[in-house]
C-alpha cells in the first residue's frame, strides 16, 4: 500500500516535469508511469539494502531500459521518456540538506550528505550510461548482421 | 532530369540551409548532439549528387560543409538560447525521417519546418499549473502534510512563472535559477509562517525540483556515450552550475532566515 501511494505520488510528479519539458501529448502517460517505476524501484532497494545510492543506480537503470524500450515502440527519441524519468531521483534533497548544514556550520555533516548527493548524481549518470550504451550495442549488431 | 548548373547549385544551397534550420529547431530545444549531427547529414545526403557532407555541433553552435562538385560549402550557425521543447525534437526528427524517404520540394519542407519551429505545444498556464504540480507531490514524496502540499505547489506555480519570465527576458541561466530557488525559500519560509505548512525542509525541496537540471545531466551523459566528449563536458558544467545556483539561492534564505530577519 505505501508502494503503490508512491508509485501515484511519483507517477504525477513525473507527468508534471514532462509537460513543463514540454514533451508530445500522446506520451505524457508511458512518461509518468516510466518516473514512478523508476522511483518505486529505488525505494523498495532503500528500504531492503538502505542504500540511497545502489537505490538511485537501479532506479536510473530501469528508467533507461524502459525509455529505451518505448522510444523503440513508438518512434520516438529516447530522451522524450528518459529525461522527465531521472526527474525524481535527482537528489534535490540531498542539496537541500548539505546548505543546510554548511549554514548551520556542521562542516562535517555537509561533507558527508553532500559526498553522498554527489554519489546520487554520478549513479544517476552509471544507470543511463549501462542502458544507453546497451541499447546501442544491440543497435550496431543488428546493423552489422543485415 | 537536365537542369542548367546555376540552378542546381541554388538548390545545393538551399538544401545546406534547410538542413542547418532543422538542426537548430533541434539544437535550440535541447536535443543531444550527435542527433542533430545525424540529420544534418540525413537531409544533406538524400538529394542527388552530393558527395561529402561533414557536421560538427557543439551545444553552442553548429558547422556544416558539402562537397558538391568541384566545389565546398560550408556553413556556421551560432545557437544562444537554450529552452527546453521535447515536442519540436520529435516533431524534427519525424520530419527528417519523412524528409529523407520521401521526395519533397524544399520550398514546401522549409514552409513546414517553419510551421513546426512555431508551435508551442502548451499554454503557459499549463505550463505553470505543471510546475506547481511536480513542486506539490514531490512535497509528499518526501513525506510532507496536506498543508505542504497547498503551500508548495502555490510557491511551484510562482517559481515556474519567474524562472519563465527572466528566461524570456535573456537573462543567464544562472540568475534565473538563482532567484527562482531563492523565491522558492522565501515563499516557504513565508506559508509557514502564515499557516499554510508545517515543515519549511519539505516544501523548499519540493519547489527546488521543478528547477532541477534534467535535461543538462541526461544530454551530457547521452553526449558523452556518443564520443562527443567536448559537447558532454559542456553540458555536464552546465548542470553542476545550476546545481551551484539552486544550492547558493537557497543557502542566501536560510542564513537570512537563521539570523532572524525573516
Amino acid at each position: 500500500m505505501e508502494l503503490f501511494k508512491q508509485f501515484i505520488f511519483s507517477f504525477f510528479a513525473t507527468i508534471g516535469a514532462a509537460i513543463l519539458f514540454s514533451i508530445p501529448k500522446d506520451s505524457i502517460i508511458s512518461a509518468g508511469a516510466i518516473g514512478g517505476f523508476g522511483w518505486i524501484i529505488y525505494t523498495f532497494i532503500l528500504n531492503q539494502y538502505s542504500s540511497a545510492v545502489a537505490g538511485t543506480f537501479f532506479g536510473a537503470l530501469t528508467v533507461g531500459i524502459l525509455g529505451e524500450l518505448l522510444a523503440r515502440h513508438f518512434k520516438k527519441p529516447a530522451t522524450v521518456f528518459i529525461i522527465p524519468g531521472i526527474i525524481p531521483l535527482v537528489p534535490g534533497a540531498g542539496m537541500y540538506y548539505t546548505m543546510l548544514a554548511l549554514i548551520e556550520k556542521r562542516f562535517y555533516d555537509s561533507v558527508n550528505i553532500g559526498a553522498e548527493t554527489l554519489f546520487i548524481a554520478v549513479a544517476i549518470a552509471i544507470g543511463i550510461v549501462m542502458s544507453s550504451s546497451l541499447s546501442r550495442s544491440i543497435k550496431r549488431v543488428k546493423n552489422k548482421s543485415r | 532530369m537536365t537542369m542548367n548548373p546555376i540552378s542546381e547549385k541554388e538548390e545545393v544551397k538551399r538544401l545546406l540551409i534547410l538542413a542547418i534550420l532543422a538542426g537548430r529547431i533541434m539544437l535550440k530545444n535541447g536535443a543531444e548532439t550527435y542527433r542533430v549531427e545525424d540529420t544534418i547529414i540525413r537531409i544533406c545526403k538524400s538529394r542527388k549528387n552530393i558527395k561529402y557532407v561533414e557536421s560538427f555541433v557543439t551545444p553552442t553552435g553548429i558547422f556544416v560543409s558539402l562537397e558538391y562538385g568541384e566545389e565546398v560549402l560550408s556553413y556556421l550557425q551560432r545557437i544562444n538560447t537554450i529552452k527546453i521543447d521535447l515536442n519540436k525534437i520529435n516533431m524534427v526528427n519525424d520530419f527528417s525521417r519523412q524528409f529523407v524517404s520521401s521526395d519533397m520540394n524544399i520550398e514546401e519542407a522549409t514552409k513546414k519546418l517553419k510551421k513546426i519551429d512555431d508551435i508551442d505545444n502548451y499554454k503557459s498556464i499549463t505550463r505553470f499549473f505543471s510546475g506547481g504540480i511536480i513542486c506539490a507531490f514531490f512535497s509528499l514524496l518526501f513525506g510532507g502534510s496536506f498543508l505542504d502540499f497547498l503551500a508548495s505547489f502555490f510557491t511551484g506555480i510562482i517559481v515556474v512563472a519567474i524562472s519563465t519570465k527572466l528566461n524570456n527576458l535573456g537573462i543567464t541561466f544562472f540568475i534565473s535559477n538563482f532567484s527562482g530557488a531563492a523565491i522558492a525559500s522565501l515563499l516557504s519560509i513565508l506559508f509557514v509562517k502564515i499557516g499554510i505548512g508545517t515543515n519549511i525542509d519539505k516544501i523548499i525541496i519540493g519547489s527546488i525540483m521543478s528547477l532541477v537540471p534534467g535535461v543538462a545531466i541526461t544530454n551530457a551523459i547521452r553526449d558523452t556515450m556518443s564520443g562527443d566528449f567536448v559537447s558532454g563536458l559542456s553540458r555536464g558544467m552546465e548542470a553542476v552550475i545550476t546545481a551551484m545556483a539552486i544550492a547558493f539561492g537557497v543557502g542566501m534564505i536560510l542564513k537570512i532566515y537563521f539570523k532572524g530577519l525573516i
